[in-house]
């Protein structure tokens, strides 16, 4: 029922000028934390700007990742791209999973750019759909608060007739 | 105390994704992992039933709920194939080769984000235990000791 641990992540990609974009990536958990910046250009969409800022490190396993984010100027999204990444931000000197994240950072501008176009196929060439996967089969909750002890919280003035759980409690 | 306040930007986003896994204990020996992604292409979300110690995928529940294609709710399929897998330091090229590229390259990006958090989340609660009892310890040492114990977990969890 409680959760051990979370993890998340929200990447934002805009659109800064007539062929700029600027993607911010922020990741984290409970050990590491991190924020990735690029701004790339067409027509070539290679990197402009870059910056790597670290937020957590528990564990301090994450070196400094300033000349990683300098050396990402000039790297184009397309072909390459992954092992051109990897080489710069990841290895031994690096982080695999900071790379990892710029890498998906320069993904979700190829998405942020398709947007437009899947929308024109599917205004073109869309076809009406109803379907959806049966029920859970992995349950989530696996012990949840019983009556009994729903009573017992529900004494609490704060909690009575707070939410559905804890309304007609006799 | 000062103050500060700092505008970063007056334009709109044109994409924005947002992921996030939770993981979940359930008794000693059975971990659960649920991944929920959002963008403005798709919107899916997966459940992983795990034996510990083992480290099997017992059961895997792969939803896609919005898509682009027709053909999108095929993969949901194509992600039972991981059931009997063992996590180990393939698993993730595995995942992307086996489940990507035949199912959905978003949801393999998923299902990898879910494992990671499964094998940091050990290293999470075997850190803050070990804290308990000795608050100075060697982080690098018990990095090393954690590795030595659970060397299947090392590739997934990617911890730098």
């Amino acid at each position: 029922m409680i959760l051990d641990f979370q993890t998340n992540s929200l990447t934002t990609v805009t659109q800064s000028g007539p062929g700029v974009w600027q993607i911010e990536l922020n990741a984290g958990d409970n050990l590491l934390e991190v924020s990735v910046f690029l701004e790339i250009k067409a027509p070539t969409l290679d990197i402009r700007k870059s910056e790597i800022i670290l937020k957590r490190d528990v564990l301090g396993v994450i070196p400094d990742m300033s000349s990683a984010a300098a050396k990402l100027v000039g790297v184009r999204v397309g072909p390459g791209m992954t092992k051109i990444v990897r080489e710069l931000v990841g290895g031994v000197e690096g982080s695999n999973w900071i790379a990892d994240l710029v890498l998906e950072a320069m993904e979700m501008l190829v998405n942020a750019i398709t947007v437009p176009e899947l929308g024109k196929a599917a205004e073109k060439g869309g076809e009406q759909i109803r379907v959806s996967s049966d029920g859970p089969r992995i349950f989530l909750n696996d012990v949840v608060i019983g009556p009994e002890m729903i009573k017992v919280l529900g004494a609490n003035p704060r909690l009575k007739d707070s939410c559905a759980a804890f309304q007609n409690i006799e | 105390m000062k103050g500060d306040s700092k505008l970063i930007s007056t334009t709109m986003p044109i994409y924005r994704r947002m992921k996030s896994c939770g993981v979940q204990k359930q008794g000693a020996d059975k971990r659960v992992i649920s991944g929920v992604l959002e963008d403005e292409l798709y919107a899916m979300q997966c459940e992983i039933l795990v034996d510990w110690p083992s480290l099997t995928i017992e059961s895997i529940q792969a939803r896609l709920k919005r898509f682009t294609t027709v053909k999108c709710i095929l993969a949901e399929k194509v992600f039972l194939r991981s059931e009997g897998w063992k996590i180990d330091s393939q698993i993730e090229g595995k995942i992307k080769k086996e489940l990507g590229r035949n199912g959905c390259r978003h949801m393999a990006a998923l299902m990898i984000d879910c494992l990671r958090s499964l094998a940091r989340s050990e290293l999470a609660n075997n850190l803050r235990s070990s804290m308990e009892t000795a608050p100075n310890l060697d982080k690098d040492r018990f990095i090393e000791n954690f590795f030595k114990d659970h060397p299947d977990l090392k590739g997934i969890a990617k911890i730098r």
